[in-house]
């Protein structure tokens, strides 16, 4: 039987409901493919058609609600008073579209988000590629226009370790995770102001920017 | 006393403070798990103004002193001790606040600081806002499960205050009603208690002294503070009960809290607007309205006191406000120490040699409360307690009008208290910093209104409140003469 494009569609997004449904109840751990693809109603074997593990399953609904979070910062026409202010808005606007699936990150933190993994097409990848785009939109929309690759790596990981750190954080109500996202914010915009004379630093294209979110 | 540039060349060198805040930038990956450094190094700039490290060296040169008939090892090993300890009291960001505190109270002491340091210090203190709105947006959000734009009708993103732990902005209810939001650091809490943790070690130094107690005592009341003014629950509470006990004709008004607005990091209350001491002062207040603004600081004091059965330990002018239709409003319930029964029995005792100025009465609660005996050991301390005693409290046991803005006489007390102070003659209870704390908050906001007040007359009013059974001593004018020249 011929599946058309919608029906895929459908599917795929069904998979997504459905594992997003299983991994709030029973966590990452418990859940299995075979739990997903029973939920929505295909095959084990169908499920693999769509996405190859587990983690890319995580991987694909954190890339999703991270480009919801960066269309809704995107209308919102946030004005802020300098570029670490609004970067602040900016990732915590996506933390707040992550919280569903904050325990399970560090699968995909460990895989496709990590600095040390190498170029893919995944989603994580799509993530990283449209997180740091947007990061440098930003920069700029504040005259701040000499992101380096370097500059944009060592953004990254702070990222990520941002991430890491909500993770597992056991604060009330994750405050800790804002003083660290302020905390390191700043420094990070301390570093660049800082460097900001410093000839190896230049604007990206588009070929450096490929290069910093694979290095 | 130290002069400014003796407490100068006290501070901990330039270099070794520098180093010292580089040190705090912990990699990211170590501090992934563990718990969040707070502090923001920018934030820290704010206690290298001079000011602010003016306070800090008068701590320093204080503890300074007990060390001075120490040998010259013992000593230098003591001050590298205390070199620590005030950078790293210099790096613990959420002190800004109880520094600037330290600060004010000391700026109570016309002799060590000079009028501009006062005026600075105010402005420092209300003039700073170390949040930005996005993380402020954040917290609000955290907190209250909805974003400020959401939950106000407007909300206004630069602090009008900062508060020692937080800051505090303005914003406006759909129904109209204008109120303070009090928003906290996050995560400031948890990292006070690690803290101090880190500097009793150092403030160990000290522990063979025979001042370790009274050290201790004052370490304690620091940290009881500051634990205190992170519980914003309790503030509200504390808030709610002190506003209860106030009247309409009191002319004092407590900020109403908005309890589904708040929680422990957050507290929403009615902004009452007016102006602080040295704007009222501007304005050149006639000496009634002097009197009348004096009076109502005393009720306040005393209404808390024995209806409330609390210590209002922050007696500064910035936790004022003068409203312009004449009334006083409170608005920091941040630090405020619940009298236990133990406390309000020694308070009860008290009220004796308040009432009936008796210098025997006297001499007997102040060996109680500083636990002094008749031993010639004790006999200089005794001596200047009572004298101490005397100049604080005789305004109220004498009667009459009384002229807070005697200089002469405020000199007086401040003299007695720096000897004692220099003779290390510290021994009281652990409220006892909180206590003297509040006598010079409440008389020097008295000395700078220059009221003229009869304090005898309200302190009986108020002290009705109490139920104290006062049946076997009772005040004569008459009895008491011959003491009330201090």
């Amino acid at each position: 039987m011929r599946v058309t494009a919608e029906t895929q569609a459908a599917t795929h997004e069904r998979i997504l409901e459905v594992a997003q449904e299983l991994l709030a109840a029973k966590g990452f751990e418990a859940t299995t493919t075979r739990d997903i693809a029973h939920g929505a109603e295909i095959a084990v074997g169908t499920l693999f058609n769509y996405f190859t593990t587990k983690e890319a399953i995580v991987a694909t609904l954190a890339a999703e609600a991270v480009a919801g979070a960066h269309r809704k910062f995107g209308r919102g026409n946030f004005e802020a008073d300098s570029f670490e202010e609004e970067l602040f808005a900016f990732v915590a606007a996506g933390l707040r579209k992550l919280k569903p699936l904050r325990q399970h990150l560090p699968v995909v933190l460990e895989t496709a988000l990590s600095p040390l993994v190498l170029a893919g097409e995944d989603d994580g990848q799509s993530l990283r590629v449209s997180h740091l785009e947007a990061v440098l939109r930003l920069a700029n929309k504040h005259g701040v226009k000499d992101l380096s690759p370097v500059a944009l790596q060592i953004y990254w990981s702070l990222y990520t370790g941002l991430l890491l750190f909500w993770a597992n954080d056991k604060s009330p109500r994750q405050e800790d995770t804002l003083a660290l996202l302020d905390h390191s914010l700043e420094m990070f915009v301390s570093w660049l102001n800082s460097r900001l004379d410093d000839s190896l630093i230049k604007l990206p294209n588009k070929k450096e920017l490929h290069y910093a979110n694979h290095c | 006393m130290p002069t400014i540039a003796e407490l100068m060349r006290a501070l901990p060198e330039e270099t070794d403070r520098t180093a010292d805040l580089a040190g705090t930038r912990e990699p990211l990956a170590a501090a992934s798990l563990r718990p969040v450094p707070v502090g923001r190094v920018r934030r820290i700039g704010l206690l290298g103004t001079l000011q602010a490290r003016i306070a800090v060296a008068y701590l320093f040169y204080w503890v300074r002193g007990w060390f001075q008939n120490a040998g010259d090892r013992e000593k230098s090993l003591a001050e590298a001790h205390w070199k620590t300890a005030m950078r790293l009291l210099d790096s613990m960001s959420y002190l800004r606040g109880a520094v600037m505190k330290a600060g004010q109270t000391l700026a109570n002491f016309p002799d060590i600081a000079p009028a501009e340091f006062v005026e600075t210090l105010d402005k420092l203190y209300y003039d700073a806002p170390p949040m930005h709105w996005s993380l402020l947006r954040e917290m609000v959000c955290n907190e209250l499960g909805n974003d400020p734009e959401n939950l106000f009708a407007s909300f206004e993103k630069r602090a009008f205050a900062a508060a020692s732990l937080g800051q505090v902005h303005g914003a406006r209810l759909r129904s109209g009603e204008s109120l303070a939001v009090k928003i906290q650091y996050p995560g400031i809490a948890r990292t006070i208690g690690e803290d101090f943790r880190n500097l009793g070690l150092f403030l160990l130094a000290g522990r063979l002294n025979k001042d370790w107690e009274h050290v201790k005592n004052q370490f304690d009341d620091l940290r009881m503070r500051l634990e205190q003014e992170t519980d914003y629950a309790a503030e509200a509470a504390m808030l709610r009960k002190s506003r209860s006990l106030f009247r309409d004709e009191d002319g004092i008004v407590v900020p109403q809290v908005y309890p589904e607005l708040s929680t422990a990091r957050v507290l929403t209350m009615e902004r009452i607007e007016g102006v602080h001491l040295d704007k009222f002062l501007e304005a050149n207040p006639s000496q009634e309205q002097c009197n009348e603004a004096g009076r109502k600081v005393l009720r306040a004091w005393c209404r808390l006191q024995f209806a409330g059965r609390v210590l209002y330990a922050d007696f500064h002018p910035g936790n004022f406000l003068f409203l312009p239709d004449g009334r006083l409003g409170l608005i920091d319930f941040g630090f405020v120490v619940p009298l236990d029964e133990d406390l309000w029995g020694l308070f009860a005792r008290m009220d004796r040699p308040l009432t009936t100025g008796r210098r025997e009465d006297l001499v007997a609660t102040i060996k109680e409360w500083s636990r002094l005996t008749d031993a010639p050991a004790d006999a200089d301390q005794l001596r200047l307690q009572v004298e101490y005693a005397h100049v604080c409290w005789y305004p109220r046991y004498c009667g009459g009008e009384f002229d807070f803005g005697d200089d002469a006489d405020f000199r007086r007390s401040l003299d007695i208290f720096t000897e004692m102070v220099g003779k290390r003659y510290s021994r009281g209870r652990p409220t006892s910093p909180v206590m003297a704390r509040q006598q010079f908050g409440v008389r020097s906001i008295l000395y700078r209104l220059k009221a003229k007040i009869d304090v005898r007359s309200i302190c009986e009013q108020e002290v009705k409140a109490a139920g104290w059974d006062r049946s076997d001593y009772a005040w004569s004018g008459a009895y008491v003469t011959p003491h009330c020249t201090p």
